[in-house]
C-alpha cells in the first residue's frame, strides 16, 4: 500500500517555509478502474445523445460535426484522466491520533479529525465498487462541517478501519463537542 | 414529581383574547359578502354567530390540546404526551436539556402565564430540537427552569439581581437602532405588509385607482415629489426600526449565574434565555457595515444546542447583546469569553497608534492583491455581459449605457476590498482562537480553542500563488466552521499547530535538510496497511453514541 511519493509534486516551493505534509497513504489501485466506469456511465449516454442528435436533427454541416466529434472527445477522455490524476492527488493516513486526508486538484484541501472528537464511522459501497472489493468510509465528528470521506479502500481494509476506529473512539470519555 | 401535570387551564382565557385575531378578519369579510338588502338585524345576527362560533371553536380545540397534553419530570427524564390526532410521546434525558426560554406575550403575561421552550441539543438533520410546553403559569415556569438547569452549577439561589449584569440597556443605543437595511426599506416594507389586510377587505390600490393618481402626481412635479416621497419612506423606516429596537430589547439585561448565561429583553413580550456556559464554545462579534459605521457591534453567543431561529422571530436565538456601542459589546464579548481575548476590545479599524493593546496580527498585502483583483475582474466581466446584453437586445438600445453602472459603482466595490482586506486578521488568545473578516458583514470569532473537534485547511490554485491559505476549524457549536480566511501559508498553519497542540503539528513539514522523505515510515502508529486482517464487516454501520451520563466537564483537548 505504501507508494513512493512523486517527489516533484510534492517537494516544497521555494519561499514557503512550513506546508503540510501529503499523507501517507494512497488509494487503491483498483480505484482507477471503477472511477473511470463510473464516470463512463454518466459520460457515455451524453455523448451518444450529441451524436445522435447531429445525425438524426441536423443536415450534417460539417463544422457541426467537428464540434459534435470534439464535445464527445473531451468527455471521454475525461473520464479516461480525471480518474488517474484522482488517484494520484488523494491520499489518507490514519494515525493514533487523527485520520487525515488530501483531496482536490484545482483547490488542495486537507483534512484532519483527532480521535477524540470522532462520532460515527461509516462505510458504503456502490455497485461497482462491491464488484471490484471497494468501499467508501466516512468519518464524522459533532461539526456539521467535519465529515472526512476516505474513498476506495480495500472492502477488508475498510472494514478493518472502522473497527479500529470504533474501538478507539469508544475508549474516549465525553460526547465528544 | 412523577406524577403526570397539565399545561394551566388559564390557557382558554388567552386562547379567547387570541381568538379575536381570527374574529375581526371574519367579521370584515361578512360585512362586505352579505347581501346588502337584507335587514339590518338579520345581518347583525349572522355575524354575531359567526363570531361566537369563532370563538367557540378556538375554545374547544385549545380544551382538547389542553386535556390531551401532559408532561412530567423524573429524576432522570423530562417527558411530554401531546397530540389530539396524532398522540406523540417525547422524553429527553435532563442532562441533555441544553437552554429554556420562557416567552411571555403581553395577554399571556396579565394573565401570569408563560410558554417555556426547552432546546435539547440534538443535532442530528431533521430532529425537533425543542420541547414546548404552552403555557405554565409563571411560577412553574420559573421553578422548572431552575430545576432543569440545577446541576450545572452551584444552587440558583433565586436572586437574579444579586451580581452586577454583565449589560443592561441604555437608551441611548437608541441610536444606533437605525443603523440597518431594513430602514431605507421601510415605507416600501410598511406597504408590503399592509397590503394583505387592505386585499382581504377588498381595498385594491390598483384597480382603485390610487395607484395611478400617485403616480401621476409624482410625474407632474418629480422635483418636489420623489425626495418627498424618500423623505416619507426613510422617515417610516426610521420609526419601524426604533419602534422593533424598543419591543424586543426593552429591558434587557444578561446576567451570569454561576455556570450559566440569563438574557431577558422584551417590552411587550418577555423573553428570558437560559444558557449554560458548559455549552458555550466562544462568542461572535457581528458588526454589518452601516452599523459599523455608526461606532456600533452586537454580540452573539457561539453555542452547541441552541434551537434555531423560528420565522416569527426577528433576531437569532443567539444573539446575546441589542446593536450597541462598539467598545461596551468588546466588552461584554470578552466578559462572556471568561478569558484575555485580543482583538475584541481593540477598535475595528486598522486603529490609531495610541492603541498599544494587542489586537489581531493582520494578513499579508496578497490578500488585498486577491480582493482587488477579483473586484476589478468581476466588474469588467459585469460590465460587458451586461454590454452584451444590451447590444443584442436591439440597437440603439434605451439601455446601451446600462454597463457604466457596474463601472460607477467601482469606487464603492473597491473600497468594500481594501476594507475588507484590512478587517482580516487573527491570534491566540488566553483560551481562544480569534479570527476576523468581511466588510458588509464584519465579524470577530473568538473560538474556544477546547471546542475545536478538526481542522480544514485549504489552498486554491490562486491562493497557491499568492502564498495564502484557509485555515477553518471544524466545532459542534454555531456555523459548525469557522475560518481563518487568506492567511499567510505558514502563519496559518503555525496559528492552527498552536491552537490545538498535536492535532496539526504532526503533519506539518519544515523543509530543511532533516526533512525525512515522504516516503519514510511514520513516527507515530503505523498506517492500517500493517495491522494484521480482521474480520471482514462490508458494509456495517457502526455508530457511536455520546453517552448522555458522561459529564462532559472532562472534555479532553486532544
Amino acid at each position: 500500500m505504501r507508494t513512493v511519493t512523486n517527489a516533484r509534486r510534492d517537494r516544497p516551493r521555494a519561499g514557503a517555509a512550513a506546508m503540510l505534509r501529503p499523507p501517507r497513504e494512497q488509494m487503491d489501485r483498483r480505484a482507477v478502474p471503477v472511477w473511470t466506469i463510473e464516470l463512463l456511465f454518466l459520460t457515455v449516454p451524453v455523448v451518444a445523445a450529441a451524436v445522435a442528435a447531429y445525425w438524426v436533427f441536423t443536415s450534417r454541416p460539417v463544422w457541426l460535426g467537428v464540434l459534435t466529434a470534439g464535445f464527445a472527445l473531451l468527455l471521454l477522455g475525461l473520464a479516461v484522466a480525471a480518474p488517474r490524476a484522482y488517484h494520484r492527488l488523494n491520499r489518507w493516513e490514519v494515525t493514533g491520533e487523527a485520520v487525515y486526508t488530501r483531496t482536490g486538484w484545482f483547490t488542495h484541501v486537507w483534512r484532519v479529525a483527532p480521535m477524540s472528537r470522532i462520532q460515527t464511522v461509516d462505510t458504503e459501497r456502490g455497485p461497482v465498487k462491491r464488484l471490484f472489493g471497494l468501499a467508501d468510509v466516512t468519518v464524522t465528528t459533532a461539526s456539521a462541517a467535519g465529515a472526512i470521506k476516505i474513498e476506495a479502500l480495500d472492502h477488508e481494509l475498510a472494514a478493518e478501519l472502522v473497527e479500529r476506529l470504533t474501538a478507539m473512539t469508544q475508549a474516549t470519555p465525553g460526547d465528544a463537542t | 414529581m412523577t406524577a403526570w401535570r397539565s399545561l394551566h387551564p388559564r390557557s382558554l382565557a388567552a386562547s379567547a383574547v387570541m381568538s379575536t385575531t381570527i374574529v375581526v378578519p371574519v367579521v370584515a369579510v361578512l360585512i362586505r359578502a352579505l347581501p346588502g338588502d337584507w335587514p339590518v338585524a338579520a345581518r347583525t345576527g349572522v355575524i354575531a354567530g359567526a363570531a361566537v362560533l369563532v370563538v367557540a371553536g378556538v375554545l374547544v380545540f385549545d380544551l382538547a390540546r389542553l386535556r390531551t397534553t401532559a408532561w412530567r419530570l423524573t429524576d432522570e427524564r423530562l417527558e411530554l404526551r401531546s397530540g389530539i390526532a396524532f398522540r406523540t410521546h417525547r422524553s429527553v434525558p435532563r442532562d441533555r436539556v441544553r437552554s429554556v426560554d420562557l416567552t411571555a406575550d403581553p395577554v399571556r403575561r396579565l394573565l401570569g402565564l408563560a410558554v417555556v421552550k426547552i432546546g435539547t441539543g440534538e443535532h442530528a438533520s431533521g430532529e425537533r430540537t425543542t420541547l414546548t410546553l404552552d403555557p405554565l403559569s409563571r411560577r412553574e415556569a420559573e421553578e422548572l427552569r431552575g430545576v432543569l438547569l440545577r446541576g450545572s452549577g452551584e444552587e440558583p439561589g433565586d436572586a437574579p439581581s444579586r451580581d452586577v449584569p454583565l449589560a443592561e440597556l441604555d437608551w441611548s443605543w437608541l441610536r444606533l437602532a437605525p443603523l440597518t437595511v431594513w430602514t431605507a426599506a421601510g415605507g416600501v416594507l410598511i406597504m408590503g405588509i399592509a397590503y394583505k389586510p387592505l386585499d382581504a377587505l377588498g381595498v385594491d390600490l390598483v384597480e382603485s385607482g390610487a395607484a395611478a393618481e400617485l403616480w401621476d402626481w409624482v410625474t407632474t412635479r418629480p422635483w418636489f415629489a420623489v425626495p418627498l416621497l424618500l423623505a416619507v419612506n426613510v422617515l417610516a423606516g426610521l420609526a419601524g426600526a426604533v419602534a422593533t429596537f424598543a419591543t424586543a430589547w426593552g429591558r434587557y439585561r444578561l446576567e451570569r449565574e454561576p455556570g450559566r448565561l440569563r438574557l431577558s429583553r422584551g417590552l411587550l413580550t418577555t423573553r428570558s434565555l437560559t444558557l449554560e456556559e458548559r455549552r458555550l464554545r466562544g462568542v461572535e462579534l457581528t458588526e454589518p457595515l452601516l452599523l459599523r459605521l455608526g461606532g456600533g457591534a452586537r454580540v452573539k453567543a457561539v453555542a452547541t444546542g441552541l434551537r434555531k431561529k423560528e420565522e416569527n422571530e426577528a433576531d437569532d436565538v443567539a444573539m446575546l447583546t441589542p446593536p450597541m456601542p462598539r467598545e461596551a459589546a468588546g466588552r461584554v464579548a470578552e466578559q462572556v469569553t471568561g478569558a484575555a481575548t485580543p482583538g475584541l476590545l481593540s477598535s475595528p479599524a486598522p486603529g490609531p497608534p495610541s492603541h498599544p493593546r494587542p489586537g489581531l496580527r493582520p494578513h499579508p498585502r496578497a490578500a488585498m492583491t486577491r480582493r482587488l483583483r477579483a473586484t476589478v475582474l468581476s466588474t469588467a466581466f459585469l460590465a460587458a455581459v451586461t454590454a452584451a446584453a444590451a447590444w443584442s437586445w436591439s440597437w440603439p438600445s434605451p439601455w446601451a449605457w446600462s454597463w457604466t453602472l457596474p463601472v460607477l459603482a467601482l469606487p464603492f466595490t473597491l473600497w468594500l476590498a481594501v476594507d475588507a482586506a484590512r478587517g482580516l486578521g487573527h491570534a491566540l488568545g488566553e483560551r481562544h482562537l480569534v479570527t476576523r473578516a468581511g466588510s458588509v458583514a464584519r465579524r470577530t470569532v473568538a473560538l474556544d480553542r477546547g471546542g475545536i473537534v478538526g481542522w480544514t485547511v485549504s489552498e486554491s490554485y490562486f491562493q497557491r500563488r499568492l502564498g495564502l491559505i484557509t485555515v477553518s476549524a471544524t466545532t459542534a457549536a454555531g456555523d459548525g466552521h469557522y475560518d481563518v480566511l487568506d492567511a499567510g501559508t505558514e502563519d496559518g498553519l503555525g496559528l492552527a499547530a498552536r491552537a490545538v497542540p498535536d492535532l496539526l503539528g504532526p503533519f506539518l513539514r519544515t523543509p530543511g535538510p532533516g526533512t525525512p522523505a515522504p516516503g519514510t515510515p511514520a513516527s507515530a502508529t503505523p498506517g492500517l496497511a500493517t495491522t494484521e486482517a480482521g474480520t471482514p464487516v462490508s458494509g456495517a454501520r457502526l455508530t457511536r453514541l455520546p453517552d448522555p451520563r458522561t459529564p462532559p466537564a472532562g472534555r479532553p483537548v486532544p
